[in-house]
């Protein structure tokens, strides 16, 4: 990693040079009260105060559609989908956003590797940029409120200046070619430890998690906590559209107006709609809102830690805000925790005898 | 070409969603919900790389349709053909019987994770399939038979609701009179000509001998199955960790990316669909 210094309105020549090396340039613009990922014409449209987008930016890597191949009905011949992969540049990423990347990646790019995430992957320059926790944001629960690699460009917001971290050759050249850059002093360094200090210490929410996915597999069968929850959520699955490291997605075929030949695409899916694990005979394996809300939480904080040693959050703080019932990653750790501390006020048992009975 | 498997793909960078083309080559119906296909791929080279385990799965692929997750029914030392055992329930069941020999239809695969066929050689086994369960059990059923020197007793339990339900019956009538297979059918319905036992599965253990150390379960058939059939095993010694079921889920792209067939913290694509019972019971959801 290679630290260099420039100064706030040095922003502008950082976006042309984007513009003159990629064909498109995303990052987050203003759109009515919010904010969202878009393609930036100018960089006065790029807002890189903004507390969070609506969607991440992980629509870039896995688009809410995306062809899988096309196909001859009558042959049985495929063919990879025509690449339309333009390259883009994502600037104002957040260390959570960029984290979700990672964490996308061990999916995507596993034993097996799938080639349309590959290929958006490999065309992508990622500028990564600072931010200040809000309410609802809750990465530092979960580690990801740092970030050391997945980005070409960091951009550490030190009021008048930023100190960039460059992670990649042709960031380097970027930076090179584009930018006024200065190597940073003593002061710099003070400042930005001064900057992470008041980051650290204006999260609110500080949860113990070391025992969440145990706790987890405890309280998986009170059956009076899920129905709680599955009482409130509407399956509505607006969580699941707005999450950064939400995957799962559906697989349909359409054909031309030949009918000889047509292509099959995957659209974004979520465990919370009732068909998501039904099989043949109307066999559901998730009938209730409780049991899929309940898988729901489970996946991530639990499935893929057992899989992978990683939760499947990021504490973006977008389902909060999306949510019309309240149903939070915060809520569920705390009604976990909650009716843990219940049980052990009525027995005086701690978590060990709660997994023994089972 | 080595074997189709996940390390294959990624050496060859293809694309794991593109099926390959198969042609159906013989089509036999079981019952009238019930067929028989059998298929060959048309290209050699992913004909002779296609080697898979019982109780692997393929997705099965009408274009313009959509994709399945179906057994594979045929041996493994079956070289050449592939058969699957098709219940009509959904809209690729469907469109699938209404297709002719000649029809192309698609193919990836095989995914998953099989029986422990090797783990299971030298010893005593006991089968047990339930209604359509048996079409994973045939490939494994077909397997020992073409491997029989190499196993002790081979018990095959077979249940259906009544005789016109039982698939695969001629062949299984005949295996009935063989010295090197114990095969017991049983139906819930009998009808006037039936010379079988009647009843649930579960009642043919009763003169059942196991030799717990020596033996291997696997079971197939309704979930609902299950934990009665263990519980019979288990009232003879057999441990949970040497039965094994087969479970069915929800699947759309059988390379663990999807998310439909999660079962607990794991992939039924993945590491299903045949898991031990004890894996089983310490999944969530899977039992």
């Amino acid at each position: 990693m290679i630290y260099k210094i420039i100064a706030k309105q040095a922003i502008e020549d950082l976006f042309k040079g984007l513009q003159e090396n990629y064909d498109e340039v995303a990052g987050p613009r203003a759109c009515g009260p919010a904010f969202v990922f878009d393609k930036l014409q100018h960089a006065c449209e790029l807002r890189l105060d903004y507390e969070s987008t609506i969607l991440p930016p992980t629509k870039y890597f896995l688009a809410p559609t995306e062809r899988l191949m096309r196909f001859n009905r009558v042959t049985g011949e495929s063919y990879d989908s025509e690449p339309v992969q333009t390259s883009r540049a994502i600037i104002g990423m957040h260390p959570c956003d960029i984290n979700a990347v990672l964490l996308l990646d061990e999916i995507f790019l596993g034993d097996f590797i799938d080639p349309h995430y590959a290929a958006a992957r490999k065309s992508t320059f990622i500028i990564g940029t600072s931010c200040m926790p809000t309410v609802g944001h809750i990465c530092n629960a979960f580690g990801t409120d740092e970030i050391h690699r997945g980005f070409d460009l960091f951009l550490t917001d030190l009021d008048d200046r930023y100190l960039l971290s460059c992670r990649s050759v042709p960031a380097l050249e970027l930076v090179d070619k584009y930018l006024a850059a200065s190597d940073p002093t003593a002061k710099d360094i003070d400042d930005f430890q001064e900057r992470t200090k008041r980051f650290k210490d204006a999260f609110t929410f500080t949860p113990n998690m070391d025992q969440l996915p145990l706790l987890y597999g405890a309280k998986y069968n009170d059956e009076q906590l899920w129905k709680d929850v599955g009482d409130d959520c509407l399956c509505c699955g607006a969580c699941a559209a707005v999450c950064p490291v939400c995957y799962c997605f559906d697989v349909c075929d359409k054909l031309d107006a030949s009918g000889q030949t047509g292509l099959r695409y995957r659209s974004w899916d979520s465990c919370l709609k009732s068909e998501f694990a039904e099989v043949a005979h109307n066999h559901n394996f998730r009938p209730t809102r409780a049991s899929r809300v309940r898988y729901r939480f489970y996946h991530k904080f639990v499935g893929n830690f057992s899989r992978q040693g990683k939760m499947l959050c990021v504490g973006c703080g977008r389902c909060m805000r999306a949510c019309k019932v309240n149903i939070t990653p915060a809520r569920i750790i705390g009604a976990l925790q909650q009716s843990q501390i219940d049980k052990e006020d009525a027995t005086g048992d701690g978590i060990e005898k709660a997994d023994d009975a089972e | 070409m080595s074997a189709l498997t996940a390390k294959a793909y990624r050496e060859l960078g293809a694309n794991p969603y593109r099926p390959w083309p198969a042609r159906i080559t013989s089509i036999t119906e079981l019952t009238p919900k019930e067929t028989l296909f059998e298929l060959r791929l048309i290209d050699k080279n992913v004909r002779d790389a296609f080697e898979f385990t019982a109780g692997q799965f393929v997705e099965l692929s009408i274009f313009g349709v959509g994709e399945a997750p179906i057994s594979i029914s045929s041996a493994p030392s079956k070289q050449g053909f592939i058969e699957l055992c098709i219940r009509k329930t959904g809209s690729v069941t469907n469109a699938i019987h209404r297709m002719r020999c000649g029809d192309v239809v698609g193919l990836r695969g095989p995914f998953g994770r099989g029986f422990p066929f090797e783990k299971m050689m030298g010893h005593d086994v006991v089968l047990v399939a339930g209604g359509l369960g048996i079409a994973p059990l045939k490939s494994l059923i077909n397997h020992i038979h073409d491997e029989r020197h190499a196993f002790g007793k081979v018990t095959i339990l077979l249940g259906a609701r009544n005789p016109s339900e039982i698939l695969f019956r001629q062949e299984f009538d005949m295996w009935r009179h063989r010295q090197d297979f114990d095969l017991i059918m049983t139906v819930d319905q009998p009808d006037s000509v039936w010379d079988g036992e009647v009843g649930l599965v579960t009642r043919l253990f009763t003169d059942l001998e196991i030799d717990p150390g020596n033996t291997y379960g696997a079971i197939c058939g309704p979930p609902v199955m299950y934990p009665f059939v263990v519980e019979e095993m288990r009232k003879k010694d057999l441990n949970v960790d040497r039965i094994y079921v087969s479970i069915e889920r929800r699947m759309k792209c059988g390379i663990g990316m999807c998310g439909h067939c999660a079962v607990g913290h794991q992939y039924t694509c993945i590491e299903g669909p045949v898991f031990s019972y004890w894996e089983a019971l310490n999944l969530e959801e899977a039992l």
